[in-house]
């Protein structure tokens, strides 16, 4: 609990109606969008860098936990107060600071919005590639503390790729710069890309700078549909191996496709057991060739149907499957778990068959939608939080599905992140060692172990 | 207590936030009670007695505008509107009123009106009208029951609509009456207070009231008056919006519309669009006027941004309706047309009332008044 006088203390820092104290405001930010609550002390609301410098050194003086949230869209649990604690809200830090055309970057405040961003950029003919599914309303810096990724990824990579410089508050209240606007930099260690990923428990950073790319002029879409998961499989390997780099490569299963039929999301064949969505961009001509070529790709493996957008609208036909399978998904059971296991993308069979296998063996029900390009796994539990007996077998498929994950070279988490979701699984993808050293990193930053305390480490 | 119906809606949520995106309440206010995925918290802490009812829950459900852009955001399918509406009700009955809604409940209760104005200066609007004719609107049998809805009776601003929707169905032979006096509100402001009960009593006099006069249609000029028929009213009437009506005569050849030139975009209303389905009427008689030019909002058809006049927010947050609106105008700039067309007399009196406000150059026109400007060149 936090003392009164301490209250007090952040409230003159921010202004009494951006200190949040009621049963309303705090049961309001208990949760982000996975799936255990905890209710925070206070919430902060900060408006700028100075105030946070001013929080930051109040809470490690007294010791009092802070937790950064951006829009509470993460699935890890990075965003809650699991050990009590102020969450420290950037909805007020929500400029875009500088757009720059001549050195293809921006400079954001950490509560812009993603897809504001791309909005704006496209009016330079500028692209900002991460596209998280949670683009609409997640942050960027959300978006750098998970180091998110995207469709997009397979491509253009992940949110690291893009980020070139931040200024950070340190838990002591001290502001660092790190990086800059130049896109080579190798000046020291790398302390952006050691934030980038970091989950909120090294800095808060109040202000980043992001590489932009061209707009691509032109898209091809396509969709094709496999009666045999292998096929699909086959495809993609064609694809990848023949040089073409997609910006997109979905694959969804059989689970998938039978519940979006029933939501009425979309109508394919009954004998469909894996779709892919695949689309490329560039300069109009190369993207015509690049998908004849995958479309010859597609029929030469397999594939029941194959269909090619010729307009824009097409392609937002064909989107629409992979569109509304989430809340097709979301809509069978009061629950869903959304995981993240990632293989080398040549293991994606083996992993979707082992995850098929785990299904059986423990009887519960997972779809699966892969960003199938990079190898990055979305498994959906469908299931009840309320149901105890049920979450514990979802946990050991689970746990049986990134062992095995991890056998084939892969990792836990393609780019939703560990947060309190799986920092039990942390030991089965590095030594004591290396969490050691983690742990030995984050006490340089944070001493008195105040930011976001209880996450992954 | 929360009905089991209303808690399996807040049980579907998943937290995933999407609703955050669309909520125009949320962009201006910023924390996450107001995020319709914090309402629909604090719904499920009520309901489990993790939270007991306060001020501060009042005035958090009161401040949305009921708008259903989250409900079409929402990838679970959550009927968010369903929750919240139910917890005006449910903070209604355990706290008593909004204080700043028991004047207007009040004037209904009494009046049967949202004004302050007797009941019987519901048919006002009239007076202005030259050749009017002996029957005044007011048969005693008709085809068709015209429910004018308690703004367009009562406000000047919007008192043109009733005039100029008789006009056209004057012009089209159509058989029609008013209620005048006898037209009770639709109940929807009740609704929204948290009254739903006092909502029903409403509806039975107005039903009573269709049926005796043997019609068998109704139409509306107000959608949210034409929602609430099609939600509460338990009815067989064929019910029409004046759009579908006036794009039903259109196709029978029964309007002429002569040229109006001018290059327009369209607002689709709330409860005209996203909450009861109808988009294309309006389209299609725009498109059937000759010289006219619709350029599409940004944000369109089930994507359209309230203009800030939902929910009974203005009476209690007028600031907040003034942003909301003030964004809608940006959003009209945007497009680059001089003239935004409607068909809600409360979104006329939001977006024209900030425009004014604001001096912007901007033209604002219920369709109606389009309509009958291209007859009159007919």
């Amino acid at each position: 609990m936090i003392s009164t006088s301490l209250m007090d203390e952040f409230r003159s820092i921010v202004g009494n109606e951006w200190f949040l104290d009621t049963p309303e405001d705090l049961a309001t930010y208990s949760y982000d969008g996975f799936l255990p609550e905890f209710r925070p002390d206070a919430v902060i609301v900060p408006g700028k860098t100075d105030e946070i410098s001013k929080i930051m050194g109040v809470a490690n003086r007294e010791r009092v936990n802070i937790i950064p949230r951006g829009a509470g869209t993460n699935i890890s649990g990075t965003s809650v107060a699991r050990k009590g604690g102020v969450i420290m809200a950037f909805h007020r830090m929500n400029k875009i600071l500088e757009i720059d055309p001549e050195n293809m970057c921006a400079v954001v405040q950490p509560g812009v919005v993603n897809a504001d961003l791309q909005k704006e950029v496209a009016r330079y003919g500028l692209m900002y590639p991460p596209d998280p599914a949670s683009m609409y309303v997640s942050t960027i810096g959300g978006n750098v503390a998970l180091n998110a990724g995207g469709p997009r990824g397979v491509k253009y990579g992940a949110t690291k790729d893009y980020l070139l410089g931040l200024k950070v508050v340190l838990p002591s209240g001290d502001l660092i710069k790190t990086g800059g606007k130049t896109f080579k930099n190798v000046s020291g260690y790398d302390l952006t890309r050691l934030m980038c990923g970091s989950e909120g428990t090294l800095g808060i950073f109040t202000e980043i700078t992001v590489r932009l790319v061209p707009l691509p002029p032109a898209k091809a879409t396509l969709q094709a549909i496999y009666s045999d998961l292998d096929d699909a499989a086959k495809t993609v390997s064609a694809i990848i191996g023949s040089g073409i780099v997609p910006t997109t490569l979905e694959l969804i299963d059989r689970v998938v496709l039978d519940v979006i039929r029933d939501y009425g999301g979309a109508e394919f064949s009954r004998k469909a057991e894996a779709l892919l969505l695949i689309e490329v961009d560039g300069e109009e001509v190369s993207v015509l060739t690049q998908g004849e070529r995958i479309e010859k790709f597609c029929r030469e493996k397999g594939a029941i149907e194959v269909q090619r957008a010729t307009s824009p609208d097409e392609a937002e036909k064909l989107w629409q499957a992979r569109r509304s399978a989430f809340g097709a998904v979301a809509s069978v059971r009061p629950s869903c778990v959304v995981e993240d296991a990632t293989v080398p993308v040549k293991r994606l069979p083996d992993i979707i068959r082992k995850i098929l296998e785990l299904s059986d063996k423990y009887r519960v029900q997972i779809g699966i939608l892969a960003h199938a390009g990079d190898g990055n796994l979305h498994p959906i539990f469908m299931t009840d939080l309320r149901d105890k007996e049920e979450m514990a077998r979802i946990d050991k498929a689970m746990e049986e599905m990134y062992e095995a994950a991890i056998s084939m070279g892969g990792t836990l988490s393609g780019e939703h992140g560990i947060g309190i979701a799986k920092d039990r699984f942390m030991p089965m993808e590095f030594t004591g060692t290396a969490i050691e050293l983690m742990r030995r990193i984050k006490r340089v930053f944070d001493p008195n172990n105040i930011l976001n305390p209880g996450s992954f480490l | 207590m929360i009905p089991k119906s209303i808690a399996e809606e807040f049980d579907q949520c998943i937290k995933c936030g999407l609703c955050q995106a669309t909520c125009p309440v949320f962009k201006d206010l910023l924390l996450e009670k107001f995020n319709p995925r914090g309402k629909i918290q604090l719904a499920r802490y009520y309901s489990q007695g993790k939270l007991d009812l306060s001020d501060h829950y009042r005035d958090i459900f009161a401040k949305c505008l009921l708008c259903g852009a989250c409900v079409v955001t929402c990838p679970s399918g959550v009927d968010l509107n369903k929750v919240f509406v139910s917890m005006r009700e449910e903070i209604t009955t355990k706290r008593g009123l909004h204080p700043k809604m028991e004047e207007v409940v009040r004037s209904l209760l009494v009046n049967h009106n949202i004004s302050d104005e007797d009941n019987a200066e519901r048919g006002g609007w009239r007076d202005f009208l030259k050749d009017l004719p002996e029957h005044m609107y007011q048969k005693d049998r008709a085809e068709v029951v015209y429910f004018v809805g308690c703004v367009a009776s009562f406000f000047p601003m919007a008192q043109t609509i009733p005039q100029n929707l008789v006009r056209i169905l004057e012009s089209a032979d159509v058989d029609f009456t008013i209620l005048a006096g006898e037209e009770w509100c639709c109940g929807f402001p009740l609704i929204g207070a948290g009254v739903p009960e006092k909502a029903r009593e409403m509806a039975e006099h107005n039903l009573a009231k269709v049926r005796e006069l043997g019609a068998k249609k109704v139409v509306f000029s107000c959608p949210s008056c034409y929602r609430t028929w099609h939600e509460y009213y338990e009815t067989d009437l064929e019910l029409f919006h004046s759009t579908q009506l006036i794009e039903r005569l259109i196709k029978d050849g029964a309007i002429r519309l002569g040229e109006v030139k001018a290059t327009v975009t369209y607002h689709d209303p709330c409860d005209l669009g996203r909450n009861g389905g109808v988009y294309d009427a309006p389209r299609q008689i725009l498109k059937s006027i000759p010289g006219i030019t619709l350029v599409e909002l940004e944000n369109n058809r089930a994507q359209s941004v309230c203009c800030g006049g939902g929910g009974n927010l203005e009476m209690v947050d007028s600031g907040l309706t003034g942003t909301v609106a003030q964004n809608k105008i940006e959003e009209i700039k945007r497009t680059g047309a001089k003239t935004v067309v409607t068909s809600c007399q409360q979104c006329i009196r939001t977006i024209k009332g900030r425009a004014r406000r604001q001096k912007a150059d901007l033209t604002v026109y219920e369709i109606t008044e389009l309509v009958l400007q291209a007859i009159s060149r007919g």
